[in-house]
Order: C-alpha cells, then sequence, then structure tokens
C-alpha cells in the first residue's frame, strides 16, 4: 500500500478509535478521586501486617509477588533473546579495534571527576535497593542504578575497563541466580507447607532496614538480576559496536 | 491447602527454575547435557501438571498466591483456580512443548544453548495464562509469552526475512499487550479489583460506553493474538521465519490461548453484561469468524511456502473455534475444547513433518521440493493422515468438536455455520493434499510458486547427517495418533462436559473463587450431539481431493475446470494485504479496532 | 465542560495511544517504529496513573504518615513500576532485532525490506 493511502486510512480509522476512547472515558470517575478498594485496603494493613513502611514495595514483593515474578522472568527472557540475536556467528570474523575513541574528546575536569561519581552512583545504589522496604526505590530501581554506574567507566572513555567488567562470567551468573533464587524464595514456603511466596521470614521491626521478611530478600534479588541484565545488554550492544560496524577515525 | 493443590504453582515455577538453571550454566553446558536438561524440565512439568488434572477433575480449587485469602469480597492477593479446563491447557502446554524438545534433540542450531531456556519460559507463560484468574497476572503471562515467542523467531539470523518476521510480530503482539493494559486499567478504574471474580460482581449488568470499550480493548487484544481477520497478517509471517519446534508451539497453542482468554472473560468478567443483548454479541463475533475462515481458508490454498500455509490453515481453524465461542453455551464451549485439543495435535504432526521435509530435502517451497519426497513413505503416510484430520474425518477427534459446534449453531438457527465449516475444512485439507501429491507421489506438472515460497529455506540442521532419527519420526507419528486414538478411548469426554458446564456459568467460577469449592452443577448429557458427526468429515475430504486434483492436473484440463489453480494464484486484495510492511498490518488492526469498537457501542449499549 | 475537563488527563492518554499508532503507520525507519511502541507504553502509565491520583493525596510512604492518613493508590504504581524497567529491555530486544536486520540486508526501511510480501 502507498504511504499516503495508508496514511489517510489510518487517520479515518485511527481518528474514529481516539473519539471512542475520548467518548468511553467521560463515564470514567472524575480524575483525582480514586474510588475503590483494592488500594484503599492495603493502604491501611500494611504497616501492621508486613511491618513494611512502602505500600507500592510492599504490592510488588508481597501481596502480588508472584506478578512481579513473572515480569522478572520478562526481563531474563528478553536478555536471553538480545544475547542470542546478537550473538557471534562462527563465520563471522572479529576485527579487534581497541577503543572506540569519540571525535571530541572529553576535558580533564570531566574525567576526573568520573571516579567520585562512579563511587558516589554504587553507595546510592546499594542504599536505594536496599532501602525498598522503607522508601521509594527496591529492586527494580536500585539495580538500574547500579547498572549505569559502569556505564560511566564507557563515557569516560575507559573502554577497556567497561568490558572487562561487563563481560565478566560472574555477570551472566548473577543474572540467573537472581532470577533462579526468587522462584526458590517462593518454592521455599512450599516446603514449609505455606502456598508459593508467602511472607514466611521474621518481620522485624518497622522502620529498621532488615524488616518485612522477604520483602527486603526478593527486593535484594531482583537488585542482582537487573543489574547484571543491564550490563549484559549494555555489553552485547557495545560489542556490537566495536567489531560490528567500525566508525571512520 | 490439601496436598494436591500444593502443585497448583509447579507448572509455572518448574519450567523457570530449569530455563534460570540452564541460562546460568549455558557456557559450561554441552549441548547434550542442555537438550536433555530441557526435556527433563519439560517432562517434569508434563507430570505435575497431569497429577493437577487428575485432582482437579475430582474436586476443582483455587490457589492464593502468599496466603492473600480475600476479605469479604475484596481480593488481595493472585489467585490460580485449579479447574479442568485451565489444567488442561497447561498438560496440553508441556506435552506440546516435551515433543517439540524431543524432535529438536541435537539437530537444531540452539543459539549457544539459548533455545532451551526460552522454550521452558515460553512452557511457563503458557501454563500460568490457562490458570490465572487475576487479570493482571493475565497480561503478565501474555507479555511473557510473547516476549520467549520474540527472541524464539529471531532463533535464526542468518538471513533477513526471519528478522523482518518476528519483528512484524513483535510490533503488532506488543500492540496487543498495550491494548490489554488499557482495558484492564478501565476495568480498575470502575471496580478498584484486579481479580476476574471480583470484577464480574461489581460490574454487575452495566454496559454502558466504558464497560463496552474495556471489553473492545480486551477482546481486540486477545483476537490480535488469536490471529483473527483483520488482525491474522502477523502470523504467517513469523510462522514463515521461525524454527520448526516453535510453530508447533505457536499454532498449536499459543493462538488458541487467544481465544481462551476471550472465553474466560466473556464467561467471568463480562458475563451479565450482555444479557440483553446476546443476538447482537453473537452477530460480531459470527461475522469474525465467518471472515477468519474464509480468508484462512482461501490464503492457505494460495499459499506454496510450507510454514505458511499452515500457517494460513491455523487461521482458518481459529475462526472455526471462534464460531464456538460466538454461539455460547456449554455445548459450543466443550466443542471448541475438544476441537482445540484434537487441532492442537494435528497440527503439531504436520509442522513437525515439515521439520523432517527441511531436514531430509533442504527446502522448504512447493516448487523447491517437487517429486523429492518420493522415498519418504513414512513420512508421506502422516502427512496424508494429516489431511484427514483437518477435513474432521470421523476417525479424527475434530469430527467431535465440529459436530458439536454444528448442533449447537442449529439450536440458535445458524445452521450456515456448519457449512462455514464444511468449507474451511475442505480448503485446508485440499491444500495438504496439493503439496503431498506435489512432494510424495510428483504427480501432475510443475507447481504454480510465489513470491515468498523461498523465504526461511536455510535448512535448521546441520548438512552432515540426512538420515531421518527416530526422535524426529517419534514425535510427529504421536502428535497426529493421539486425535485417532482420542476418538476410539472416548470415555474422557464426559469430564470436557461437566468441566465446560461449570466455566461458562459465572456463579459456579464465582463459588470456586470465594469459597474454594465447586459448585454441583446439574449433569447435561451431550454425547449423542458429540458423535452425530455423520460422514461430513469424509466429504470435506473428498472434496479437498477433487480440489487438489484439478490443481495438480491443471495442465491436461480445460480452462474452466482449472478451479484449483484458480484458487491457487490467490486474490490480489489479499495477497495484497499480506504486505510485510509493519504499517500496513497496524493499519489493519486500527480498522479492527475501530469497527469492532464502533459496532459494540452501537448494537450492545441500548 | 467541566465535565470533560474531569477527564483531560484521560484524554491525554488517548491522543498519545492514537500519536503511537500513526508514527507505527508512517514509520520510515525501524528505530522510530520501536520508539513508536514507547510512546504507547507511555500513554498506558498515563491512563493508570491518572486513575490512581486522589487530590490532596499524599504518596503511599508511612514513615512520617499514619496508615490512615489520604495516599494515592499504591497499586497502580506498583503496577507500572515493573513495567517501566521491564519494558525498556523489551524495547532493547527490539532494537537488537532492527540491528540484526541493518547487517544483514543494509536497510532498515520497512519499505525496502518486503522479502515476505503475499
Amino acid at each position: 500500500m502507498r504511504e499516503t493511502v495508508r496514511t489517510r486510512f489510518f487517520l479515518v480509522f485511527g481518528g474514529i478509535f481516539l473519539l471512542l476512547f475520548c467518548y468511553a472515558t467521560l463515564n470514567l470517575p472524575s480524575w483525582g478521586y480514586y474510588r475503590g478498594p483494592y488500594g484503599d485496603v492495603v493502604s491501611r494493613n500494611v504497616v501492621y501486617q508486613r511491618h513494611a513502611t512502602d505500600a507500592v514495595n510492599a504490592i510488588n514483593y508481597d501481596y502480588r509477588a508472584f506478578d512481579t515474578l513473572g515480569e522478572e522472568f520478562i526481563l531474563f527472557t528478553a536478555v536471553l533473546g538480545i544475547m542470542m540475536l546478537l550473538r557471534r556467528q562462527s563465520d563471522e570474523t572479529v576485527r579487534d579495534v581497541g577503543k572506540v575513541a569519540d571525535s571530541i574528546r572529553l576535558s580533564a575536569t570531566v574525567q576526573s571527576a568520573m571516579m567520585p561519581m562512579l563511587l558516589v552512583t554504587v553507595v546510592f545504589g546499594f542504599y536505594i535497593a536496599l532501602h525498598g522496604q522503607l522508601t521509594p526505590g527496591g529492586g527494580f530501581q536500585g539495580g538500574v542504578i547500579l547498572a549505569s554506574a559502569p556505564f560511566l567507566l564507557y563515557v569516560c572513555e575507559n573502554t577497556d575497563a567497561f568490558r572487562q567488567i561487563t563481560s565478566h562470567t560472574v555477570v551472566e551468573i548473577c543474572d540467573a541466580t537472581g532470577a533462579v533464587s526468587y522462584a526458590l524464595i517462593g518454592l521455599a514456603s512450599l516446603v514449609m507447607g505455606l502456598p508459593f511466596l508467602t511472607n514466611f521470614l521474621p518481620l522485624g521491626t518497622t522502620g529498621d532496614v532488615f524488616s518485612s521478611g522477604t520483602i527486603a530478600l526478593i527486593s535484594a534479588a531482583i537488585g542482582v538480576e537487573v543489574t547484571a541484565a543491564f550490563l549484559m545488554v549494555g555489553y552485547t550492544y557495545l560489542e556490537e559496536i566495536i567489531t560490528g560496524e567500525v566508525p571512520e577515525e | 491447602m490439601s496436598t494436591p493443590y500444593a502443585l497448583t504453582p509447579l507448572p509455572v515455577a518448574i519450567p523457570m527454575v530449569g530455563a534460570a538453571l540452564i541460562a546460568g550454566l549455558r557456557k559450561w553446558l554441552s549441548r547434550r547435557l542442555a537438550d536433555s536438561l530441557g526435556i527433563l524440565f519439560a517432562a517434569a512439568t508434563l507430570m505435575v501438571s497431569s497429577a493437577l488434572l487428575a485432582a482437579s477433575i475430582h474436586s476443582p480449587g483455587v490457589y492464593w498466591f502468599g496466603n492473600w485469602f480475600p476479605r469479604g469480597s475484596v481480593v488481595l492477593g493472585i489467585g490460580f483456580v485449579a479447574e479442568p479446563v485451565g489444567v488442561g491447557l497447561a498438560v496440553l502446554a508441556a506435552t506440546l512443548t516435551l515433543l517439540s524438545l524431543v524432535s529438536s534433540w541435537r539437530l537444531i542450531d540452539s543459539g549457544a544453548n539459548y533455545f532451551q531456556p526460552l522454550m521452558l519460559i515460553f512452557l511457563a507463560g503458557m501454563c500460568g495464562f490457562s490458570l490465572t484468574v487475576d487479570i493482571f497476572n493475565l497480561f503478565v503471562f501474555f507479555e511473557l509469552m510473547s516476549t520467549a515467542a520474540f527472541a524464539l523467531c529471531g532463533l535464526k539470523t542468518a538471513e533477513p526475512a526471519p528478522l523482518q518476521g518476528s519483528f512484524n510480530f513483535a510490533v503488532t503482539n506488543t500492540i496487543a499487550a498495550f491494548l490489554v493494559l488499557t482495558g484492564i486499567g478501565l476495568l480498575y478504574a470502575i471496580t478498584g479489583a484486579l481479580n476476574m471474580a471480583q470484577i464480574g460482581l461489581a460490574i454487575n449488568t452495566r454496559h454502558d460506553s466504558l464497560v463496552l470499550f474495556a471489553f473492545t480493548l480486551l477482546t481486540c487484544g486477545f483476537l490480535i493474538k488469536a490471529a483473527v481477520v483483520p488482525f491474522h497478517l502477523w502470523l504467517p509471517d513469523a510462522h514463515a521465519v521461525a524454527p520448526t519446534p516453535v510453530c508447533v508451539l505457536f499454532s498449536g497453542l499459543m493462538v488458541q490461548l487467544g481465544l481462551f482468554a476471550i472465553a474466560r472473560l466473556r464467561f467471568v468478567v463480562f458475563a451479565q453484561t450482555f444479557a440483553n443483548h446476546e443476538v447482537q454479541l453473537r452477530s460480531i463475533f459470527l461475522l469474525l469468524s465467518a471472515l477468519t475462515v474464509l480468508v484462512g481458508g482461501l490464503m492457505c490454498y494460495a499459499e506454496h511456502h510450507l510454514k505458511r500455509m499452515l500457517a494460513f490453515s491455523t487461521i482458518c481453524h481459529s475462526g472455526i473455534m471462534l464460531f464456538a465461542i460466538a454461539l455460547g453455551g456449554p455445548l459450543a464451549f466443550a466443542a471448541m475444547l475438544i476441537y482445540l485439543l484434537a487441532h492442537a495435535f494435528i497440527k503439531a504432526g504436520l509442522f513437525l513433518t515439515t521439520g523432517i521435509l527441511l531436514h531430509r530435502l533442504r527446502a522448504i517451497g512447493e516448487r523447491s521440493l517437487f517429486a523429492k519426497g518420493k522415498t519418504l513413505r513414512w513420512t508421506a503416510a502422516l502427512w496424508f493422515l494429516g489431511s484427514f484430520g483437518l477435513a474432521a474425518a470421523p476417525f479424527f477427534l475434530t469430527a467431535a468438536g465440529e459436530a458439536g459446534i454444528s448442533h449447537a449453531a442449529e439450536q440458535t438457527g445458524n445452521s450456515w455455520i456448519s457449512w462455514l465449516c464444511f468449507v474451511g475444512g475442505a480448503l485446508t485439507s485440499a491444500a495438504v493434499l496439493r503439496v503431498g501429491m506435489h512432494i510424495f507421489f510428483g504427480w501432475g506438472s510443475e507447481p504454480i510458486t510465489d513470491q515468498t515460497a523461498e523465504v526461511g529455506e536455510l535448512p535448521e540442521t546441520a548438512e552432515e547427517d540426512q538420515r531421518i532419527f527416530w526422535y524426529q519420526y517419534a514425535p510427529a507419528a504421536i502428535s497426529i495418533l493421539i486425535p485417532i486414538l482420542l476418538v476410539a478411548f472416548a470415555g474422557w469426554m464426559h469430564m470436557v462436559e461437566d468441566a465446560s458446564v461449570s466455566f461458562t456459568q459465572q456463579a459456579a467460577t464465582l463459588h470456586l473463587i470465594y469459597s474454594g469449592r465447586s459448585m454441583q452443577v446439574g449433569g447435561v448429557n451431550w454425547m449423542a450431539a458429540l458423535q452425530d458427526s455423520g460422514l461430513r468429515g469424509l466429504f470435506a475430504w473428498a472434496l479437498g481431493f477433487v480440489l487438489a486434483c484439478t490443481s495438480v492436473f491443471r495442465v491436461s484440463l480445460t480452462r474452466r475446470l482449472r478451479i484449483g489453480a484458480f484458487l491457487e494464484s490467490g486474490f490480489s486484495p489479499l495477497r495484497a494485504m499480506q504486505s510485510g510492511h509493519p504499517g500496513d498490518y497496524v493499519l489493519w488492526l486500527t480498522i479492527g479496532l475501530a469497527s469492532f469498537g464502533a459496532s459494540a457501542l452501537m448494537l450492545l449499549r441500548s | 465542560m467541566p465535565h470533560v475537563l474531569h477527564s483531560l488527563p484521560y484524554f491525554v492518554a488517548a491522543w498519545l495511544f492514537f500519536c503511537g499508532l500513526y508514527g507505527l503507520v508512517s514509520s520510515k525507519h525501524l528505530v522510530h517504529a520501536v520508539v513508536c511502541l514507547a510512546v504507547l507504553q507511555s500513554s498506558t502509565y498515563i491512563l493508570l496513573l491518572g486513575i490512581g491520583y486522589r487530590v490532596g493525596g499524599a504518596a503511599p510512604i508511612f514513615t512520617e504518615i499514619t496508615p490512615r492518613a489520604l495516599t494515592v493508590d499504591p497499586v497502580v504504581q506498583a503496577l507500572m513500576l515493573t513495567d517501566v524497567v521491564v519494558e525498556a529491555v523489551v524495547v532493547a530486544l527490539l532494537l537488537a532485532m532492527v540491528v540484526k536486520a541493518h547487517e544483514k540486508s543494509g536497510t532498515v526501511s520497512p519499505d525496502e525490506l518486503s522479502s515476505l510480501r503475499g
């Protein structure tokens, strides 16, 4: 179909869909006055039932922990898919081109500020990942922050260090370990005769880092997995750049 | 929590653990060990889900994750419901995965041991999808299934076509996921709940524009997955480029799970919404099904790439199953389940046979394979048996399914449906017969071909060994024989009736989810209806045979009798629809979405 | 008129969905098509977050406020939170397909990659 024909047809039918959407949303409850019971029941009870102050993460890692297990495996699957798609075929030759340098070099100020920034990022990432049950944060966010730390190395042109960190076998093992430990925590509660993914660890005191039972543990497992996943994705794409098309110097 | 129900999360947990294990140890596992582990975990899942099936037939139950039981009518956690329909689908998923993993033992390029974990995750996604009664959990498993499918589709990366096929597949199905998520959001806004039973209770008989729009979004999202016209365009492209074991799972079960989700939502969430509008709702779905059967059947006959042809036949049979959902009621639903089961195995057998052809003869297009299969007698036998199955011959289980659908159609006064099913079966079996005559007998003149017939032709197996191994024959033979055996030993069909009655009644499902025990439902006896298919299937096969002959022997026929050849050239508007361009596919998706939404709003509101 | 204004955030979500679909239909570059999927994703997030909002409600973090205080809905935030990270990686998967397609056929235009026609 030619492009103009396609676009015109789309404007007609897409416009109909847009109108239907807007017409339907006129019947929604007024914006800003959420009514439903689910959120309120959880909010009222989360501190008492689970000694966790962050209701969002309590939902993610306790009330609806099974959903999060599924989402974690979607992440895991996507990373496996990327690795499989961009894997080196046996007939492709690998050209070793060393460092990939930008045409504009970074200033010395930026390069020297990198190390402190890296340390701050790592510490901050750990803080966010470990305090998920108390304040906004948790495994997903902490993992992404931690994964961004080696990327600072790449940005500041230390690609060898980046490649060494991210290509290490430990990263791949951490990815699989994070994924499997979430499932094993669930199976552990089965062993105790409770349903899958029940919070069976002692709940501790509200406000402590080591509180709310398996929420903290699951959050840590997810943090490990997300960090490893992003590092693997970054490494795979970088390898594609280095060994695939090489920018003209 | 009684012991059998501790099994309920295991069909999901076991493949997940297996996949993470194989992926973690990937670099150190030899190919053979990784394959064995994959088969081991798939077999374990099969055992666990079969045990769960046995338990759930006697006493269905509900399983609350995290020990979060409902408080009054508010559901706090996620629930799985162990009732025969969902668990049966999980058993089917495990069986098909096991058969495909066995058939790919050591022969397929496994992408550095990424293939086995991805297949296991696909299995986990399908099992979770069938068992859950939480609507957001349904979405999560939908995404899990889809992501594993996208990744698996891109396994063969040596030519550009696989990436285009998997890209179109990924774009269309991701839009489907977002449509479903938007629908879930709208339902959550009205009811404040994510559990299907609670939503169904809260919506009650409300059918204003908001509920109808949410219905549109959810149904269209799952219709995209179910490859119903006009949302079907991604399926042939995905099949053309995916490796054979993956095609088995796509056509055997993944597509039909979309229909299952529509049925689940219709019977639990929207059960009372359409209480006064049954006829109008039925007419919308009947129109879609009729289009699907016709387009699927005609394009199936017009294809010359074996996998694309089988993909279009999946679309056609998907349309027949949508007829069953459209008709509503327990008899039609029971017929749909039986048809689904039969079709899954027949299609799996046909795809596995295609895999044998690709392995042995190194080609996948009808013209490239012309007359090359004359020595492959057992393969030919399986292929032609499969054609009987597609036409719903009496000794195949598909006949029982079609008989049930026709009976239900007559009850609602829509007898034309049986004729359309007849035509669809005839067309798809004609295509299979034509291809079989060309390849295995070498009859007639050189086959017509088209542009896409040579796509995805790179063989999936290594060059050295071209014998056909027992682990390639056995899964194909088992798949084709199971529907025959299930007809010969038909004692299990009354269990399908009972399961179907409790599935289609919202009151029974609500009782099961809130109290954990099943409600006694009246036993209905339709064995007569299901066994009364008569010889219609054989007539469909005969018609298909005649049509195939007019194609094969077209050179020696007069112009007027070359019906087969005429159909084979396809209709240019239909072919133009299938353009391979993602923008076109999204356009047709939007057309379908807007039309469905507008007709739902106009017909079902008052 | 005020009634329409009450639904304005939902209109924004609807408009974003339309824009994403339009981008997909008229796209001439596969990377652009993948980013349009991200636009669709944002539309669903805006809808979900809009549904859970409460005027004057605090964040559902109970370190300083009591559980009986007025908070926004934590459930939709929880649903969205994991989705954001996960969909980012799924987008990366689609981009990997695009990279591979470019490597094998030298083009990223959907019009030119048409070997699957018919």
